[in-house]
């Protein structure tokens, strides 16, 4: 191949004799072997060596010379390196791409980030920075990064050892990082990349899902952040059709209407109504029970649905009462005049309506007499208490209602957990003051 | 347009400006100097390395808020590495330069050295040394020292503004604004001068004619 034909030129190394490639000309500052590590400087025509190394070079994740396209545009990796800050070491790719310049490939404990060069410094406010119009808070501060490891080449004069500070600065998915030596400032934005975005460009190993227990990356988003906020258009959908569900098939039907007096501490009075057709293999019964004129009193209200063939009885019970007074906050009453019971699950049939009331009226002082009549004291001059009774068929059972929404917001609920777990194990690394429920809507808010 | 047979070989040598009065014979590399009358030899530059930039003489473009054409090139280098000057002839006869370092590009045009000029760049132009992270103002803009480095020419082509003799060598200072902005300091033999612009992407500079690669296809946003 003639020189002209291709843009990668080859040199062998003058350490290993190996023929190692180089794609960045005139940009490239430093090489090293990708066979033996040793450092040659590419600005000397005669490919000068820096350091001489015989180590055995690790096998990358995405071999040197590989190509993947990331967000349009066509990456070559050139560059490795491997660094440490003493506590956790990472990997990072150079990319280039001659009409795009170079970016970052970060990768550490199998989660890859895109990091670009900033040509603008961040604006401070505060304690945060600002740059490309988002906010980023501090994180980590003045930790020292290490080069441990070099492969390729790198446009800058790359060595093993060399140190810059580090400060990071963090949004939900973002890196800022400052790195500076005595020489240089350089602020870069890494870019946390989904598994399937990562993949698509570079065949990598899967990045792994957060289990709890795992240490996330200081700037993962939390993969419940976005379930929990795609979740809320579910919920919201399936609380409609619950509604609908209730009004349509919840409603009553075929309303009767039974009604009876009973005196105020008179005799209990039973009365059987009827028939009472009911026509599907089961329903549910509504019974509306009211007493318009109870009045300081009473009245016991059990009604019972029995079916004439087999005499098999549903029962339902209530109180409907009244009390009122003046006192010094002037008129109070209290108390219910009207009940609705529900009876599930009876059975097709013909009924009776068997309803036995008793009537009572609370004072302390009045008068009585004696009824020889019914054979019992009653109230001096009480009107007899109506009772209006309406049947109906089909009933609105509440607690289902309350039981399914309770169940629609069990995932979500589940999700803000694992989702604070998450940012809590995440935010446990940051320097300075420990997580709060801030951060963790933080994490909800921002993509 | 002008042209001159080159005093070494021979070969037609063109001038497209009045103001660029230096031109590198593509055919021998001789620094070619017209005069009012005649046109005269100043040295032979280096032969450029190869590099896999993506200019070439002859790019045009949008800069400035006018067309431009690429008509030369200066190549520097530093310990540390090198990086291209492309001369821009813009639309208005002026001329710009379009700095490549790193992958990144600054669209920079000459300023004066008069008025009332900060701190920093007096002290510059005293030999009086500066650090990174000092700060001063700039054409109306604060900026901070990003690098301060001995450059030396290393070759040219097409057409300059000054001879470029292949050795010359140079005090280079980088200023960075918050906003993208960025100027350079340059002092040499014959004296100080002052560059400011900004940071430009490729696509930013709709580019025709560019440099085919072989075995990259043009990146789409500037294609």
């Amino acid at each position: 191949m003639s020189p002209d034909d291709s843009s990668v030129r080859t040199l062998s190394c003058p350490a290993c004799g190996g023929m190692i490639a180089m794609r960045a000309a005139g940009y490239t500052v430093t090489l090293a072997c990708e066979y033996c590590g040793t450092l040659i400087d590419a600005t000397n025509p005669d490919a000068r060596i820096i350091t001489r190394y015989h180590e055995v070079q690790a096998s990358l994740a995405i071999p040197l010379g590989t190509r993947g396209t990331l967000r349009g545009v066509e990456w070559e990796a050139i560059g490795w390196l491997q660094r440490s800050d003493g506590w956790v070491s990472w990997e990072e790719y150079l990319l280039f791409n001659p009409y795009a310049g170079y970016c970052w490939l970060i990768a550490q404990n199998g989660q890859w980030s895109l990091g670009t060069m900033l040509t603008a410094a961040p604006q401070r406010d505060g304690s945060d920075q600002i740059a490309a119009s988002r906010r980023f808070s501090p994180f980590y501060s003045g930790n020292t990064a290490r080069v441990t490891r070099v492969a390729g080449e790198f446009y800058w004069r790359v060595k093993v050892g060399e140190e810059v500070r580090a400060t990071d600065y963090v949004r939900p998915g973002f890196m800022l990082s400052l790195e500076q030596d005595d020489q240089e400032k350089n602020w870069t934005i890494s870019e946390w990349l989904s598994g399937r975005e990562i993949r698509a460009a570079f065949d990598v190993d899967p990045p792994p899902t957060w289990l709890p227990g795992m240490t996330p990356l200081a700037h993962q988003p939390s993969p419940y952040a976005r379930r929990i906020k795609g979740w809320w258009p579910i919920a919201a959908l399936s609380f409609v059709a619950l509604l609908l569900l209730l009004i349509l098939l919840g409603g009553t039907m075929q309303p009767q209407s039974f009604s009876l007096s009973a005196t105020p501490d008179g005799p209990a009075v039973s009365q059987t109504f009827g028939p009472i057709r009911l026509p599907l293999g089961r329903q549910a019964m509504t019974v509306e029970a009211v007493t318009p004129n109870v009045e300081q009193g009473w009245v016991d209200i059990d009604v019972s649905f029995v079916d004439r063939k087999t005499q098999d009885s549903y029962d339902a019970y209530a109180i409907n009462e009244r009390y009122s007074g003046r006192d010094s906050d002037g008129y109070w009453s209290e108390g219910d005049r009207s009940q609705t019971l529900k009876v599930a699950s009876l059975p097709a049939g013909t009924y009776d309506l068997v309803v036995d009331v008793k009537a009572h009226h609370w004072s302390s002082s009045g008068s009585f007499s004696y009824d020889s009549a019914g054979g019992a004291y009653k109230a001096d001059g009480l009107p007899p208490v109506e009772i209006v009774l309406t049947v109906a068929r089909g009933a609105r059972f509440a607690s289902n209602f309350w039981l399914a929404v309770l169940m629609i917001l069990v995932p979500p609920l589940l999700m803000l957990v694992l989702h604070i777990v998450f940012e809590n194990a995440r935010l446990a690394q940051k320097d300075g003051s420990p997580a709060d429920a801030d951060d963790w809507l933080q994490g909800i808010r921002s993509p | 347009m002008q042209s001159v047979a080159c005093p070494t070989c021979g070969a037609e040598v063109s001038f497209r400006s009045p103001a660029l009065p230096v031109r590198v014979c593509d055919y021998c590399r001789t620094l070619v100097v017209r005069t009012s009358q005649s046109a005269q030899a100043m040295g032979e530059t280096a032969v450029l390395p190869f590099d896999i930039s993506p200019i070439q003489i002859g790019t045009e473009g949008r800069c400035f808020d006018q067309g431009f054409q690429i008509v030369g090139r200066v190549r520097w280098a530093w310990d540390d590495g090198a990086w291209n000057e492309w001369l821009m002839l813009l639309a208005d006869g002026s001329h710009a330069w379009l700095g490549e370092a790193m992958g990144q590009f600054m669209a920079l045009r000459e300023v004066e050295l008069t008025g009332s000029l900060a701190q920093v760049i007096r002290r510059l132009m005293n030999d009086t040394p500066v650090k990174p992270g000092e700060s001063g103002n700039i054409a109306g803009h604060a900026y901070e020292v990003a690098d301060i480095r001995t450059v030396r020419c290393i070759g040219c082509e097409g057409e300059l503004p000054f001879t470029a003799p292949a050795g010359w060598e140079a005090l280079s200072v980088d200023f960075r604004n918050r906003d993208g902005r960025c100027a350079s300091f340059q002092k040499d033999a014959h004296g100080p001068s002052l560059y400011v612009g900004q940071y430009v992407t490729l696509a930013s500079l709709q580019p025709r004619n560019l440099r085919a690669l072989p075995g990259w296809s043009l990146h789409p946003h500037v294609a």
